[in-house]
C-alpha cells in the first residue's frame, strides 16, 4: 500500500501537478511527499531511509532531474527517524497508529509535515543553486514552498481521511 | 574482527545514509553541470587549503635543513663575490717595489713530493714564470710554467724548490726546503752554528731568491738539531695549510727588467 501510493503520487506529480504553483516560485508544492509522511512512525529507520531514497529516486525518473530529489529524499529520509522519535508520545507510538489526524491529532501531523517539507526544500534549494551567494535567495522560497506542501498535504490528509459512519 | 562487525552492526543506520547520500550526490555531480563545477570548486579550494597548511608544516619541519641549504649558498655566493673582487688588476706597492694580484688556485698540492699547483690567472694577466705566490699572506710557492690563462705552480710543499728564509727579522738566511716525509714539517738546512733559533721563531722570506720580497711569513721554528760541527738544521712548522689554500696574490718585482739584466752573471771581457 505505501509503495502503491507512493508511486501514484509520484506519477500525478510528475505529470499533472508539478507546474501547478500559484505564486512561482514561492509555491512550489511537493505533493510526492505526502506518501512519505504517510509512513508509520513506528516502523524502523531502514525503511523510512530507503523510502526517502525510493521516493527521491522516483521523482528524478519522472521528471528528468538526476539527483536533484534523490539528495533531498535521501536527507529527509535520514532525518524522519529522528524527527518521529523527537515528537513520539510519552508512551510511544502504538503498533496500530497511522501519521493522520485521527491516530496522532492534528499538531503532530501540522509539525512533522512542516518539518519535514521544510527540510526537504532546504536541502532542494541547496542543491539547486549549489553556489553560496545564491543560496540566500533561495532561502525564503525554500520555506515558503514548505509551507505550501503541508497545506497540501493537510488537504491530501483530509481527503484520504476515512469517513465517520454515524451511529444512532 | 568482531568489535569491526558490531561496530558496523552499531552505525550501520548512518553508514547506509552516507552511501545513499553519497550516491545520490554522484548521479547529481555527474549530471548537473552547474553542480559539477561548484563541486569541482569547493574541493579544488578545500584541496588547495589542505595543501597550503600541509607546505606551511613541511615548511616549518624543514627549516633546519633549508637554514644550512642556506648558508652553504651563502658561503658559496661569498666565494664567488670573493673570487670576483680579487679578480682585479695589479695593485702596485712602489715603497717595497712589489706589485700584486689576486688570483684563485684550482688545484691545490695534495702532500705527493712532486705534486704541481694550477692557479687561475695565466700570461693574458701579467703572470710571469718566477712571480712569487702568497696564500693568505704567507709564502706559498712560484710560478713556473704559464699558460694563456692557467698558471703552474712550484708550492714549498714539494720536494723540487728551495726557498731563502731567515730565521726571525734579523736572524740568519739559510735554504729551506721539505724531505716529503712530514707535510707539517720543513727543513731549514746549512744554519750556521752560531744562530740562535728558538722554538716559536717565526721564519720569513729573506728576499735573496727575488721570488719573494723580503719578511713574508714562512713558519715557526719547531727543533734545531746539530748537522756536522759547523751548521745546524731546523725544523720550521708551515704557518699554511697547503692543501686548503685557495685565494692567491701573485706577486711580480717593480722594475723586474732591470733587475733581472743586473742579476744576471756578471760577464768579463
Amino acid at each position: 500500500m505505501m509503495v502503491l501510493r507512493m508511486v501514484l503520487l509520484v506519477v500525478l506529480h510528475a505529470m499533472l501537478l508539478a507546474d501547478v504553483a500559484p505564486f512561482g516560485q514561492w509555491t512550489r508544492p511537493q505533493w510526492a511527499l505526502w506518501a512519505l509522511f504517510m509512513v508509520p512512525p513506528q516502523l524502523g529507520p531502514f525503511t523510512k531511509l530507503l523510502a526517502g531514497f525510493g521516493l527521491g529516486l522516483a521523482l528524478d525518473i519522472a521528471m528528468g532531474t538526476y539527483g536533484h530529489h534523490m539528495v533531498a529524499g535521501t536527507v529527509l529520509g535520514g532525518f524522519l527517524p529522528t524527527l518521529h522519535q523527537l515528537l513520539s508520545p510519552r508512551e510511544g507510538y502504538e503498533v496500530t497508529q497511522r501519521p493522520n489526524f485521527r491516530d496522532l491529532g492534528a499538531n503532530w501531523v501540522i509539525v512533522t509535515t512542516f518539518i519535514g517539507a521544510l527540510v526537504f526544500h532546504l536541502t532542494l534549494a541547496v542543491v539547486d543553486t549549489w553556489h553560496a551567494h545564491l543560496m540566500i535567495g533561495a532561502l525564503a522560497p525554500a520555506v515558503t514552498s514548505a509551507a505550501w506542501t503541508t497545506a497540501c498535504c493537510l488537504l491530501l490528509h483530509l481527503l484520504a481521511a476515512p469517513s465517520r459512519t454515524r451511529t444512532t | 574482527m568482531r568489535n569491526l562487525w558490531l561496530l558496523l552492526q552499531r552505525h550501520a543506520f548512518l553508514l547506509a545514509f552516507v552511501a545513499l547520500l553519497g550516491l545520490s550526490l554522484s548521479v547529481l555531480v555527474r549530471h548537473d553541470g552547474s553542480a559539477r563545477s561548484s563541486w569541482f570548486a569547493l574541493t579544488g579550494g578545500a584541496s588547495a587549503s589542505l595543501e597550503a597548511q600541509r607546505r606551511q608544516w613541511s615548511d616549518y619541519l624543514q627549516l633546519a635543513e633549508r637554514n644550512a641549504a642556506l648558508s652553504e649558498e651563502n658561503a658559496a655566493l661569498r666565494s664567488r663575490l670573493l673570487s670576483l673582487e680579487m679578480s682585479g688588476v695589479w695593485k702596485a706597492d712602489s715603497s717595497l717595489g712589489w706589485r700584486s694580484r689576486a688570483g684563485v688556485l684550482i688545484k691545490a698540492p695534495d702532500g705527493l713530493p712532486s705534486t704541481m699547483a694550477l692557479a687561475r690567472l695565466g700570461a693574458a694577466d701579467s703572470i710571469h714564470i718566477g712571480d712569487g705566490v702568497l696564500a693568505s699572506g704567507v709564502a706559498f710557492g712560484t710560478v713556473v710554467d704559464v699558460g694563456e690563462r692557467y698558471s703552474r705552480i712550484l708550492p714549498l710543499l714539494n720536494t723540487a724548490g728551495t726557498w731563502s728564509c731567515r730565521i726571525g727579522r734579523n736572524g740568519a738566511v739559510a735554504p729551506l726546503r721539505w724531505d716529503c716525509r712530514d707535510p707539517e714539517r720543513f727543513q731549514l738546512s746549512d744554519v750556521p752554528r752560531y744562530s740562535t733559533a728558538q722554538p716559536g721563531d717565526t721564519v720569513y722570506t729573506s728576499g735573496f731568491d727575488l721570488r719573494f720580497p723580503e719578511g713574508i711569513p714562512v713558519g715557526t721554528v719547531q727543533t734545531t738539531s746539530q748537522s756536522g760541527s759547523d751548521f745546524q738544521q731546523v725544523q720550521v712548522a708551515p704557518l699554511l695549510d697547503f692543501t686548503s689554500a685557495r685565494h692567491l696574490e701573485f706577486l711580480a718585482p717593480l722594475g723586474s727588467a732591470e733587475r733581472d739584466v743586473l742579476a744576471q752573471p756578471l760577464r768579463t771581457p
